[in-house]
């Protein structure tokens, strides 16, 4: 999957889920989603697991940190590159 | 005795012995001891002194803990915030406890420095540390070792001030029903600020055992956090049950074999949904204890998680007094509830704080606001809380304090915050009616709250709704509120 289509689902989940659909359409790439609590500590979980369950990519315990999920374009950019190594037995 | 003694006597004893590790690396006995020691002597220098308060606003780390040892070393209280809270809020905190010094690390010294000024003075928390001679200022029991800011339902937030007498109190007796050994690996879950970490740090460093500490990006990462208990080789494990249902539920934690290492999981801070806890009993043999007190009482009840509890239809219960402590459940009318009836916990005994910070001591029992139905062995069973505090994920949120805070917004004109859900799935939604004319958004709403409250307390959801939904007598229908962000609602009134 490409950074076009990743970037747009990982956005529709964040306002859907978090946002109440983003009235107002503030929502962009560089929302800064941790400072701002977007992403708490459940939206996180659940973030992770829509990635897991949705996108394929499970996130390695080295790779969670402020730095890869400070905005759209940072978890976005993580998970393209997660999608570009080949899975465990694939 | 005091609670400082405990990190120089394990220090002492084995030296070289592991004590934190975590992110930012680890150290031994030894180092945590003249780490301690180095801080405590900048913190002198600042003019430090028994019987003061020093804020202590940073992330969790080694150097962290260190500080909170230095401070008490030198007679002083700490208080933590964590990391991640707004400067206004850490502000807040010092001029209320009136703190001589702020301990964060050297980047955030020019933000907190621009709102308190000449106030208080600054003190890094970073290294590298000039070794400096062993403190150990005289302290007695009764002096206070830390204050706890929790959320207050005025709008502000409030000071619970916990002696060395009232930790050791709770640290002694989890450590003789546990009997932990030098070997155990603790797993460190909670926020500093929050008291489930006083096990965590004290009853380990008790023990001599290390602590393992989950940074807070990590907190409810659920396939990582299940990979943080099984490459650490976690013995004991203590946390709000939503930490161990979101690594069930999503984090794959049932579905290998539970680690040899694990004997002991202890949750507490809000009911742990029966389902889940049987999941959870039927994947480890481990002890489960349920721990339960609010912050004013550190822990003042626990229970052992029997065979028997499985066939329960409800939590299991909150169980009988620990700590030293006396508790007991207060009919309406006054009287002590017998068996099957309820009545509003109360404790009294040594775990009990000395007061809130800036009032009146506590004089005689606490009075938890929570209602329980004593059960016939004695022990009791927690039935929900008498007021609008609810509980989000272990933390107590006052909603009148998320109100307040939107409603001192220039474009807001009423707020209304709910609760709803159960355990782990319990969201804290907030609907906001604008001022005429305004167009606040959602994201900007957030920010806000960002600004004012710490983490736990920002809300899940932001919604517009205008005017907000009124019952028959004129008063924001808070169930019609519930109803539509999508739950039953555990908000009270």
């Amino acid at each position: 999957m490409a950074l076009d289509e990743i970037t747009p689902r990982i956005t529709t989940f964040i306002s859907e889920s978090f946002l109440d659909g983003d009235p107002k359409g503030e929502l962009t790439e560089s929302t800064p989603l941790l400072e701002w609590e977007v992403l708490n500590s459940m939206n996180s979980a659940l973030l992770l697991n829509f990635l897991r369950e949705e996108l394929r990519v499970d996130v390695p315990l080295s790779s969670i940190n402020a730095a890869n999920f400070r905005d759209i374009a940072a978890i976005s950019n993580l998970v393209s590159g997660l999608m570009a190594v080949p899975a465990e037995g694939a | 005795m005091t609670l400082h003694q405990l990190v120089i006597e394990a220090a002492a004893r084995r030296p070289g012995a592991p004590a934190l590790s975590g992110p930012s690396g680890s150290v031994t006995y030894g180092e945590l001891d003249a780490t301690a020691n180095a801080i405590a002597a900048r913190l002198e220098r600042q003019g430090v002194r028994r019987g003061d308060r020093v804020v202590l606003w940073a992330g969790k780390s080694p150097a962290t803990v260190a500080a909170m040892q230095a401070i008490l070393r030198l007679g002083a209280a700490y208080v933590p915030v964590d990391g991640s809270n707004p400067v206004a809020r850490v502000a807040t905190i010092a001029r209320d406890c009136a703190a001589r010094v702020v301990v964060t690390n050297r980047a955030r010294i020019p933000r907190i420095s621009a709102e308190l000024g000449l106030e208080v003075r600054y003190e890094e928390l970073d290294g590298p540390y000039d070794p400096a001679p062993a403190i150990n200022a005289a302290t007695t029991s009764e002096d206070l070792a830390y204050i706890l800011y929790t959320s207050g339902s005025t709008g502000t937030p409030k000071g619970v001030c916990l002696t060395h007498e009232n930790a050791l109190a709770f640290v002694d007796w989890a450590h003789d029903l546990l009997a932990p050994g030098e070997d155990d690996r603790f797993a460190n879950h909670a926020p500093f600020a929050f008291d489930l970490s006083v096990f965590d740090l004290y009853v380990a460093f008790r023990a001599g055992a290390s602590v393992h500490l989950i940074p807070p990006e990590l907190s409810f990462a659920p396939v990582q956090l299940v990979e943080f208990l099984y490459l650490e080789r976690i013995s004991v494990w203590y946390s709000v049950p939503s930490a161990l249902a979101v690594m069930m539920r999503y984090g794959g934690l049932l579905d290998r074999p539970a680690p040899e290492t694990l004997h002991t999981v202890l949750f507490a801070g809000e009911p742990f949904p029966i389902t889940q806890l049987r999941d959870l009993a039927g994947w480890t043999g481990a002890r489960m204890m349920n721990l339960y007190g609010p912050t004013e009482t550190n822990v003042c009840t626990f229970h052992e998680v029997t065979k028997a509890d499985m066939d329960r239809d409800r939590p299991v219960p909150i169980g009988i007094a620990a700590g030293g402590d006396r508790v007991w459940a207060l009919r309406d009318d006054g009287g002590v509830a017998a068996a099957g009836e309820e009545g509003e916990l109360v404790v009294d005994g040594p775990t009990v704080m000395s007061g809130y910070w800036g009032q009146p001591p506590q004089s005689g029992p606490y009075h938890t606001g929570d209602l329980v139905r004593t059960l016939p062995d004695g022990s009791f069973d927690y039935l929900g809380r008498r007021d609008q505090m609810v509980k989000i994920r272990g933390h107590r949120v006052e909603l009148g304090e998320v109100e307040s805070v939107l409603e001192n917004h220039a474009d807001v004109a009423e707020a209304a915050a709910v609760g709803v859900g159960e355990g782990v799935d319990t969201r804290l939604v907030v609907f906001v009616a604008p001022r005429s004319g305004r167009d606040p958004g959602v994201l900007a709403l957030r920010q806000y709250l960002t600004q004012h409250l710490p983490r736990y307390m920002v809300a899940d959801e932001v919604r517009i709704s205008s005017p907000l939904p009124r019952n028959g007598n004129g008063k924001i229908d808070r169930l019609a509120l519930a109803a539509r962000a999508g739950g039953s609602g555990t908000s009270s009134s």
